[in-house]
């Protein structure tokens, strides 16, 4: 797929990128997740899909729900053990409300289909503040990215509601890194994910199931 | 200031410019002589955005999503401008210097790709006029805030109307790209920089009548016609 030419804005002080290549590094998880019966599903979404349907969009939801039900228990978890405060409290408090906005919204549309909650390690990535904010970096990127990479494959109708979605992710990506004192907006274009990609993201950040 | 009905009241609300709405016309009016023409517009697989010179680029592209490019392009524009003067002026500190150098080259990128996707079809830059507020850093940054977040919802408002996928695939890029953006100049000027779990669009009229308010824009835009696109930056 092209895309107009844009050249990232070539500056040394801008902070760490998303984590993608670390991830696509790490072909063998996949392989794992995919017995997984709900991921499993999920990697069957091409890369290049079909035409946009109501079918394809449930797919596609149940990815979404997945990647809210990570955030959810990401931030639910990192107020109770990270001893986050100042700032990056209030960030994760604000974004732990949104996601749960997000995740209901999202439950509601897929009706009886939603997938049940999956199991979560989050290791060390909720003990501390500074590796939640790194961690919430990656998953906040993890989530534009994933929410961009399927636009093209979505309904109109479905397409207009995860926009609205989607830039909240992205102000939260941008929140997080500002806190952190990272360049908030690294890319002139954001650089979409695949499902798969976003599966191995979440992966990275401590969903199991 | 948290909506855009605040930026519109922080300034005057009188629209004697409607540059935005001209922009539209103009590409109305060049839609209706595509159609007289009989071009036949193909779908996205013919798009040539990069390699061959000349008028290559909105040949094969929808027209309506011409026109929504067009549109996208004067936001573009008015950002890109606004940054740049900031920069100028000399006026930024600290982190809000660091962040506006950064953003205004993220946008004069936006505004290129455009040109570039657009060829001979693109509108020309206003001029701009922004009434003082790239030579403080506070009206600075408050004013970016509200064109951030108007960019933000205007993109929202046209996406799920672009036909052709990689158009679209850009524009959903931008727009997360321009949420950040507004993130992040409401962190630096203190205010919340996610209020809601959901961003609502914006209609091409509410965001046109908002960008006049401001009187920002002082000349309209032109379509540049057979000439060769105008490259900025």
């Amino acid at each position: 797929m092209r895309q107009p030419e844009v050249k990232r804005v070539d500056d040394p002080a801008m902070g760490i990128r998303s984590s993608r290549r670390v991830l696509l590094a790490r072909g063998g998880v996949l392989g794992a997740l995919a017995t997984i019966p709900l991921i499993g599903r999920l990697l069957q979404l091409g890369d290049a899909s079909a035409s946009p349907s109501k079918a394809q969009d449930s797919k596609i939801l149940q990815l979404v729900l997945l990647l809210e039900y990570t955030q959810v228990a990401f931030y639910e978890e990192a107020l109770r053990q990270a001893g986050l405060t100042g700032d990056l409290h209030d960030f994760a408090q604000a974004a732990l409300e949104h996601e749960k906005q997000h995740l209901a919204a999202i439950r509601k549309a897929l009706g009886t289909t939603a997938g049940a909650k999956p199991s979560f390690d989050f290791g060390q990535n909720v003990k501390s503040a500074r590796a939640f904010s790194e961690a919430a970096i990656q998953l906040e990127d993890t989530a534009v990215a994933s929410y961009n990479g399927q636009a093209t494959n979505l309904t109109k109708g479905t397409l207009a509601v995860a926009a609205e979605i989607v830039s909240v992710e992205a102000r939260h990506a941008a929140w997080v890194r500002a806190i952190a004192g990272q360049v908030a907006a690294p890319d002139p274009v954001d650089v979409p994910m695949t499902a798969k990609q976003a599966v191995q993201g979440l992966h990275e950040i401590g969903l199991r199931t | 200031m948290d909506s855009f009905q605040d930026f519109a009241d922080f300034l005057t609300t009188v629209d004697r410019d409607g540059a935005l709405a001209e922009t539209r016309s103009h590409a109305e009016r060049t839609l209706s002589r595509r159609r007289f023409f009989g071009l036949t517009l193909a779908g996205a697989g013919t798009i040539a955005i990069t390699g061959s010179t000349g008028a290559r680029a909105a040949g094969g592209l929808p027209a309506s999503d011409v026109d929504i490019l067009n549109y996208a392009l004067v936001l573009e524009y008015l950002q890109a401008s606004f940054y740049t003067e900031a920069e100028r002026s000399s006026a930024l500190t600290g982190k809000t210097a660091e962040a506006a150098r950064i953003v205004g080259a993220t946008e004069r990128a936006h505004v290129k790709a455009f040109l570039k996707l657009l060829g001979s079809e693109a509108v020309k830059r206003p001029t701009f006029d922004f009434q003082g507020t790239t030579e403080q850093q506070r009206p600075f940054l408050k004013t970016a805030v509200a064109l951030e977040d108007l960019a933000v919802a205007a993109y929202k408002g046209q996406a799920p109307k672009l036909q052709a996928n990689p158009v679209l695939a850009a524009a959903v890029g931008i727009h997360s790209v321009e949420a950040r953006h507004t993130a992040w100049m409401r962190q630096l000027f203190g205010i919340t920089p996610a209020v809601d779990a959901f961003d609502l669009p914006a209609s091409r009229r509410s965001i046109n009548r908002v960008v006049a308010s401001t009187h920002f824009i002082v000349s309209r835009p032109k379509m540049t016609g057979r000439n060769k696109p105008e490259f900025t930056g």
